[in-house]
């Protein structure tokens, strides 16, 4: 959340983050497992998700498609000029 | 104080909603994220944001899923019945008492919600009734006159022309003022006197919808001399012929071609009818054309308009109307006003109705009747259910340790009161359809069984077990699933919970019970009163014999003559209407009036104040000596003298109307009811008519006053004399007493069902006590045994048990009887002439509560006082 505010500019909800963490979980693109209480946290526990190989691939093929698609982009459409 | 928490509110509304397993880490995340906003920025800032965050959250899939286990509903239910029906059959009596009052209640509901129903069901049946108005006039001046249903000829006719464009059709409605009309076969092989025979426009068949079997509704009436008989006629007239084309011969002179068999007149309409005679046969009648006079008003008039929103702005044109062609005398004294109808059986109350109509009030007395026995069986089974309670203390212990959650006993016990009410229904059901033809008798109704099916009651009856159901079942369901375990299961306790809110559900019933029977003693009194009273004129033994009509006009003096020489009859007179019953109206000018008025009026033969017994307070009765009689002079009523304003009687004597010096006012009588106690004694004209034209329509009756002794031959006698006099005229007669006692029809059904209800829920609250005082007796058992071995006598004991229940009768006096005291004074407000509302009636009634509540708990009392404490205390 924080790197994406950085990188990107934008800001996320913390329930938006959690909706689709709790997808990708049901649908076994990664695992939880409980962390440990803080103090900061009123003694609670953290969640914490780790990404399953499934998911590492699913990551690649959707990388993948995206850059083919791109790739298929002809090169004039890209190409601006005052006429 | 620096702040480091989070909203509070904010932090149990999450944990409020949130599915447990997912709360710990999303509380946890929004702490986080509040405490590194509390360092970021300032405090009110992270409180945003934490309850921002809060509702963000706030989605369905971090919801508490409801701890329900749906798939094994179905088990339950059984085992619910299970339990239920163990349940009943271990603790029968308790059971069927219960269902047994209830279902008493429920059947007298329904009972009259039939009854409601069939009341509005009145005049629906045509498929245009809400366009559909009937006219009234309204002819009165100084609050004196007639409200009549009925309008003269031409008044159809003109407003049509007038208004075409609201009206539709009018139909019109005459009997020639007749209460009997002779009708019979061409071969006169049958002859009747018919009461249901009306003339009538041809448009009948364009505005009422009534089913014609045989013939054309377009042509059936529009030609001169054609009638139209129901079914059943048909079959009186013709046996088993087609009546169609057929002849029947009217007033012995004139002859109807049948030209349509209808089907019966159902019951529910506000005039019924044997027979239709094309309108244009009147003009017979009349030399050639319609009577023209706006002054006579015997036709009922209906009109068809073209939508409800005419009647509004021709109602507002009616003024002038009747300015326009009403004659000048009368003209300011006229109003006219539609009425609706739909309207017409249960609120029009005006004088000359074809037939009497019932009345508003007597159907809402009837709703709170059923509304009162519904709440007292529905009040029996609470009462009963958490009497019962404790018992099933144990269970429910045992459900709530094995995990049962409050929810589902609540169900369960709903569930079981919805059984017993659905139980209770199918033996209502079962009670209404003995007793319908009972109640159809008592009503003069014809309700078949088989209302039952329609949609309406369909509905009802499913509605019913699962209202009463919900309704009498919520509370002692509350109770029941309340009980906590560990005081449950402990020890039997005997504690009788909620006792103080029975108790006060005990006094409820007693008091509407009190309450109805309060109301029939009133109700039976007012009505004794109205019938038995003096009405100032003599009702018993004068017959009245029908002779409008009829050719008694040249006979008559012979005839009287006649009758009297038989030492019975005492008196012979002749008069306008049934005396006591109706009367009508007339317009005279009298000395002091600048316009001629509307007064009621009579048109009698001589001896009429003899016949009827009526003191004559001034001056002198009509004489047979004074030929100009019946021309110059008139005789008036005591209240007429008042309503114009004379001093005395005396001074009535002399005066003129007509505006000639040579009519004037002969005799004053006393004031007698001429027509029914509903109303106050208004202001009377007794008017002689000795003309033979007079029994065409002004003379209706002979009335005959006999000594008494030896009846039935006096009347064959009477009979043989007329049958010599009059022959080809059947003789008919009646007694005044008879038909006097149809005017208050309408009170007497009311006064005979409300005592049959108010016994019922009498009935009802008293199983109720019985199931109650059987309950307390047991409960009590132990009590009542250690004090019978610590030396309490049996009477000590007894006083003790009722003296509970008493109280509670008392209390529940005290409270209803000022309660019936306003209903009673209010209902009675609509008679003119009400009864005392006697005391001793309350001191009655409540006497009868007591005494039927003792008897009730009697029995539990002595078999509580005489218990051997051995077999109870036998196992402490």
């Amino acid at each position: 959340m924080d790197e994406i505010e950085k990188q990107a500019g934008r800001n996320m909800n913390i329930s938006a983050v959690h909706a689709v963490l709790t997808r990708l979980e049901d649908k076994g693109f990664v695992t939880s497992k409980m962390g440990d209480p803080t103090q900061e946290r009123g003694g609670r526990r953290k969640r914490i998700f780790l990404l399953t190989a499934s998911g590492k691939r699913a990551l690649e093929e959707v990388n993948e498609l995206r850059n083919q698609l791109f790739n298929q982009i002809p090169k004039v459409a890209l190409q601006f000029k005052l006429v | 104080m620096l702040k480091t928490s989070p909203p509070k509110w904010a932090d149990r509304f999450l944990e409020w909603y949130c599915n447990p397993a997912l709360l710990e880490h999303i509380q946890g995340d929004i702490h986080e994220l509040y405490q590194r906003s509390l360092r970021a920025r300032n405090g009110r800032m992270a409180d945003c944001l934490f309850i921002w965050n809060v509702f963000r959250f706030f989605r369905w899939s971090n919801i508490k899923r409801s701890r329900k286990n749906s798939s094994s509903s179905f088990m339950m239910y059984k085992n619910y019945f299970t339990v239920f029906k163990r349940g009943f059959v271990k603790q029968k009596g308790y059971s069927f008492l219960n269902i047994f009052g209830l279902a008493i209640g429920i059947a007298c509901f329904l009972l009259i919600s039939l009854y409601v129903r069939d009341e509005y069901s009145f005049d629906r049946m045509h498929a245009k009734a809400d366009r559909i108005y009937r006219v009234h006039e309204i002819f009165e001046s100084d609050g004196v006159g007639e409200r009549s249903a009925s309008l003269p000829f031409p008044v159809a006719e003109a407003l049509q022309n007038d208004h075409e464009s609201q009206i539709l059709k009018y139909v019109r409605f005459f009997n020639l003022q007749a209460p009997v009309l002779p009708l019979a076969t061409i071969d006169n092989t049958k002859e009747f006197h018919e009461a249901r025979l009306f003339f009538t426009d041809s448009t009948f068949f364009d505005v009422f919808d009534f089913r014609i079997l045989k013939g054309d509704t377009k042509s059936a009436l529009s030609k001169t001399n054609s009638i139209v008989l129901t079914e059943s006629m048909a079959r009186k007239y013709f046996g088993d012929e087609d009546p169609m084309g057929k002849y029947l011969r009217f007033h012995g002179n004139t002859n109807l071609l049948v030209t349509g068999v209808l089907e019966d007149v159902p019951a529910n309409t506000h005039f019924q009818f044997d027979f239709l005679v094309s309108f244009q046969t009147l003009k017979a009648f009349y030399d050639g054309a319609f009577p023209t006079s706006w002054h006579w008003n015997p036709c009922w008039t209906y009109l068809l308009l073209k939508d409800r929103e005419s009647a509004a702005p021709l109602e507002a044109a009616m003024p002038a109307f009747v300015q326009k062609y009403f004659p000048e005398f009368i003209r300011n004294d006229i109003s006219l006003k539609l009425f609706p109808l739909t309207d017409i059986h249960l609120k029009s109350h005006m004088d000359y109705e074809i037939q009497p109509n019932s009345s508003l009030t007597t159907v809402y007395v009837f709703v709170s009747i059923a509304v009162f026995v519904l709440l007292i069986a529905c009040i029996n089974f609470v009462n009963l259910s958490t009497a019962r309670a404790t018992k099933r203390a144990k269970e429910v212990g045992m459900r709530k340790t094995l995990g049962g959650q409050r929810a589902q006993l609540i169900t369960q016990f709903l569930f079981e009161s919805m059984m017993l009410c659905l139980l209770s229904v199918l033996i209502a059901i079962l009670i209404v359809a003995i007793a319908l033809p009972a109640f159809n008798s008592l009503t003069e109704k014809n309700i078949p069984i088989t209302i039952l099916l329609e949609r309406y009651f369909l509905g009802l009856l499913i509605l019913l077990p699962l209202s009463v159901g919900v309704i009498s079942g919520a509370y002692p369901a509350f109770v029941l699933s309340s009980f906590k375990p560990i005081t449950a299961l402990k020890s039997t306790i005997n504690q009788e919970r909620g006792a103080t809110f029975r108790k006060a559900l005990v006094i409820v019933q007693f008091s509407l019970s009190i309450i109805l029977l309060i109301g029939t003693g009133v109700a039976i009194d007012q009505l004794d009163m109205l019938q038995q009273s003096d009405t100032g004129f003599t009702r018993k033994n004068i017959i009245m014999i029908p002779v409008t009509r009829s050719p008694i006009a040249k006979n008559y003096e012979s005839l009287k003559a006649e009758f009297l020489r038989n030492p019975n009859t005492l008196s012979v007179t002749g008069v306008e209407e049934i005396l006591g019953a109706k009367h009508q109206v007339g317009s005279f000018l009298f000395e002091g009036l600048t316009e001629s008025r509307p007064f009621p009026r009579l048109n009698t033969r001589h001896d009429f104040i003899k016949t009827f017994d009526i003191p004559l307070v001034a001056g002198r009765d009509y004489s047979e000596d004074i030929v100009t009689d019946d021309s110059l002079a008139l005789m008036v009523n005591e209240q007429f003298v008042k309503q114009m304003g004379w001093k005395s009687n005396e001074e009535a004597l002399g005066k003129t109307f007509d505006q000639r010096s040579n009519r004037v006012i002969i005799g004053v009588v006393k004031d007698f009811n001429f027509t029914s106690r509903h109303q106050p004694i208004r202001p009377l004209v007794l008017d002689l008519n000795t003309t033979e034209r007079g029994f065409e329509i002004r003379i209706k009756y002979l009335a005959v006053k006999i000594s008494g002794k030896d009846i039935p031959e006096t009347i064959s006698w009477m009979q043989q004399q007329w049958k010599a006099q009059i022959p080809g005229w059947p003789f008919q007669y009646f007694f005044l007493e008879n038909n006097l006692e149809n005017l208050y029809k309408a009170e007497n059904k009311m006064s005979k069902i409300t005592l049959i209800f108010s016994g019922l829920s009498i009935l009802v609250a008293c199983l109720g006590l019985f199931g109650l005082s059987t309950f307390t007796a047991e409960q009590r058992k132990k009590e009542m045994s250690i004090r019978k071995v610590l030396g309490g006598s049996d009477t000590e004991i007894f006083m003790l048990f009722s003296k509970r229940f008493f109280l509670l009768i008392l209390i529940s006096n005290l409270v209803a009887f000022p309660l019936a005291y306003i209903l009673m004074k209010q209902w009675l407000a609509t008679f003119a002439y009400q009864v005392n509302i006697d005391f001793t009636l309350f001191l009655f009634a409540a006497l009868a509560a007591v005494g039927i509540a003792f008897i009730t708990i009697c029995y539990q009392a002595l078999r509580a006082a005489h218990t051997n404490p051995a077999e109870v205390l036998k196992n402490e």
